[in-house]
């Protein structure tokens, strides 16, 4: 045998070897259906915290400052529990927690994404549903921001079945204002109606201000889109659409008219000629730097805006179609899940309760959201007033609706892009929400 | 075989007590064990090589026969995702700008490197190493740091429409990424950007080892700077042509991160690239599957291209 066919045999033998180690098994992880009932509704759900000393992990990403002080607030109600809290990047928290959770090692708590619904149905977070009855929930948060966080047992339709999670600080989007351009294009007060929005931005461009400061390189100026849909589309159609509700369709004539107006103000040079080549933080700048009458954006921008331009900006929400109509704005919330494998649940129950707490209130809005307890809100000034006021309307009218991206997780790249063609005029309105059903029937089924 | 032992022995070098012996009896064995330690040598590198590039090569084809969300139990489904893969015009879409993009990673980048090695390399000149660096630096910055400086160029009043309104060309000023036709030619124009200087540092090595005395004969013959490059200098650096060749144009096909950070496929899925859809795919569109599937027919593609490359540039030298 010559050596060179000797080692073209080993290095066959090999791959075949390799190949039978890693083709072993079909991919994922099969349903634990034996893990995850810990928690059926009703009786026998224990909400007393254990009165020896206990110690919880608690994951968390975004806003580190906030999820520790809630941390401590609670410690300092509870001396015996103790928080160990565990911050991950946002780049990797997906993933890192999908691992985590379903690893002996799961965190007791932690922070909730969309993205992690799925989680649910493998039986690794806690149904909720029980606490909820017994701590009365229902009573102490807006119900339309529990109902983001219900998913059903498949982990893809959200909105009903299991409380999956619990909210500890709302984000809300809105319409920002400029004061003086305002008064420069002889406009009175913030708009009331989606005609009036209309009609000012004309009026902006007529007195050659920009109207609507827009940004949709990163992500089609979907905020402005979402404000239209959330006030012209059917609310329980629309919202049905975002959950994943069997049989929803987002092509109706109320959502091609919403979509129209959205083209119309591109068209008619009511936002500025480069929104596509503009980042969404870009425009927010612009607009802070007084080159936009409108903005629609959300409160994490509050602070930088109202730092740079103070008292000359206000906040108010996207107008509905019609004066009286209930209020409907785009927001999510920052929230807690509960791992099923945590051996200490009601005490982690109870930090979710303290979450609606006055004390907790207080820190949320610090911590630059807004509180599910939106009267127990700290006093403010400015354009956090104004937030906090336009958080109190969508609570009380129950109208927070998730962002739209929720529907599928590959959404997001066809809202963007076809949000981007729509601005450009280079796709009708029909012909794009067509596309995003496509990608919905693709993912829900039809 | 003996003959086979006698390489082996040869290329031990080092080793003077085995050199020269494969006459004496029991060379063989000796041989023999020589050659299980070169295998022992290789095995730390191989290991790695085995567990983080086979392997999960491997597993990625396996994983391309399925359809799988990334949690929940995957459900067979045969060559379905290569399908999927040719007939999805979004991802034909992707496959079709990586081409486009070749143009500007590979062609301008290498017609540029060329173009400024035959300026600089032409005379032995002072301060060498200065260029060589400056036009090197574009290579170790990372590109997400050159992606989003980049971004910013780009948009509405950044640096290039700044200097576009210097010279007068206002009428041309827009924001470059957010143009359904210009996007990609932008997008392109960074890549050319960071690989010139590559290009550059490579074909002037290359030049300074062509010998003098040829220039001076093409002198002799009345060549001028632009015949002694096409005679001598662009012939000789063949080799040298063929490895940016190869860099550059799996750097274009393999493209994610400067495309990520730029446009994200923007405006309207007009900048796309495989990369760039694998991520998403997989990462949160939850279609492992096809996103293996696009993986491995880019891997298939690149070799082909690659080995396509060598082919033609071993045949002329």
């Amino acid at each position: 045998m010559t050596t060179a066919t000797r080692k073209a045999k080993m290095a066959a033998v090999g791959t075949i070897g390799i190949a039978l180690i890693v083709v072993g098994c079909t991919p994922g992880t099969a349903n634990p259906t034996t893990s995850a009932t810990t928690t059926t509704a009703g009786g026998g759900i224990s909400t007393a915290v254990p009165t020896e000393p206990v110690t919880l992990t608690l994951a968390f990403i975004d806003n580190p400052d906030m999820t520790d002080a809630l941390a401590d607030a609670f410690q300092a109600k509870y001396p015996q529990v103790t928080i160990e809290t565990q911050f991950t990047q946002f780049a990797d928290y997906v993933k890192s927690l999908r691992l985590s959770m379903s690893s002996d090692s799961a965190p007791d708590i932690a922070q909730y994404n969309p993205a992690l619904k799925d989680l649910s149905a493998a039986g690794l977070v806690v149904d909720l549903t029980g606490y909820e009855e017994e701590y009365g929930w229902d009573a102490k948060f807006p119900k339309s921001a529990l109902d983001q966080l219900r998913v059903d047992d498949t982990g893809k339709i959200l909105g009903t079945g299991s409380l999956v999670a619990v909210p500890g600080g709302l984000s809300l989007v809105g319409l920002y204002y400029n004061k003086s351009l305002m008064q420069e294009a002889g406009i009175n007060a913030p708009p009331t109606t989606v005609d009036e929005l209309t009609a000012d931005l004309a009026k902006a461009k007529a007195a050659d201000i920009t109207g609507l400061a827009l940004g949709g390189l990163d992500y089609g100026s979907l905020h402005a889109w979402a404000g239209l849909m959330n006030s012209m589309a059917n609310t329980s159609d629309w919202r049905d659409w975002i959950n994943g509700t069997a049989g929803a369709n987002i092509v109706t004539p109320d959502a091609i008219a919403a979509t129209t107006v959205f083209a119309e103000w591109t068209k008619n040079g009511y936002a500025p000629d480069s929104a596509n080549g503009t980042t969404e933080a870009d425009s927010a700048t612009a607009f802070a730097k007084g080159d936009g009458l409108f903005l629609v954006d959300g409160n994490w921008d509050a602070a930088a805006i109202g730092k740079t331009m103070g008292d000359n900006v206000g906040f108010t929400v996207f107008p509905p179609a019609a004066a009286g109509n209930k209020t409907v704005g785009t927001g999510f919330s920052v929230s807690y899940m509960l791992s099923s494998k945590g051996k200490h649940q009601a005490a982690a129950a109870a930090f979710l309760d303290f979450l609606s707490s006055p004390e907790a209130a207080v820190i949320e809005s610090n911590g630059g959201f807004l509180p599910p307890n939106a009267k127990a809100a700290p006093p403010a000034t400015g354009v956090q007033a104004d937030l906090q006021a336009a958080n109190e309307k969508v609570v009380s009218d129950d109208g927070l609706m998730a962002f739209p991206d929720f529907a599928a997780p590959a959404m997001i790249d066809s809202l963007t892009s076809g949000l981007q063609q729509v601005t450009a005029g280079r796709m009708e309105p029909k012909a794009f929400l067509e596309s995003l059903q496509k990608v919905w029937t693709a993912y829900h089924g039809g | 075989m003996a003959a086979n032992s006698t390489n082996v022995v040869r290329e031990r070098s080092g080793d003077t007590s085995v050199r020269g012996s494969s006459d004496r009896p029991g060379a063989s064995r000796r041989v023999r064990r020589a050659r299980w330690i070169g295998y022992a040598y290789l095995a730390p590198a191989g290991t790695l090589y085995l567990l983080f590039v086979l392997v999960p090569g491997i597993h990625t084809v396996w994983l391309s026969l399925f359809r799988w969300d990334g949690v929940t139990v995957g459900k067979w489904v045969g060559l379905t995702n290569y399908r999927e893969v040719a007939e999805n015009p979004l991802l034909r879409g992707a496959m079709v700008h990586a081409l486009v993009l070749i143009t500007f990673f590979a062609g301008f980048s290498i017609i540029v490197g060329l173009l400024m090695a035959a300026i600089l390399g032409r005379h032995r000149r002072s301060g060498m190493t200065f260029y060589r660096v400056v036009f090197f630096l574009p290579q170790i910055v990372p590109m997400v740091a050159v992606g989003i400086t980049w971004r910013w160029m780009y948009t509405e009043n950044g640096a290039v429409n700044q200097i576009l309104r210097a010279i007068g060309l206002d009428s041309i000023t827009q924001a470059w990424l957010g143009s359904f036709t210009l996007a990609l030619p932008a997008v392109g124009l960074i890549g050319t950007w960071a690989l010139s200087g590559l290009c550059f540092v490579l074909f002037l090595s290359g030049a300074q080892k062509i010998d003098n005395s040829l220039y001076e004969a093409a002198r002799m013959d009345g060549a001028g700077a632009v015949r002694e490059f096409f005679a001598v200098t662009l012939p000789a650096l063949r080799g040298e042509i063929a490895v940016a060749l190869t860099i550059t144009v799996v750097a274009a096909l393999a493209s994610f991160d400067i495309v990520y950070v730029t446009t994200n496929g923007s405006p309207g899925n007009t900048t796309t690239v495989p990369g760039l859809l694998v991520y998403r795919l997989a990462f949160t569109g939850g279609q492992v599957g096809v996103a293996s599937a696009l993986a491995v027919t880019l891997t298939v593609l690149i070799i082909g291209i690659v080995v396509l490359i060598q082919r033609l540039t071993r045949e002329t030298t």
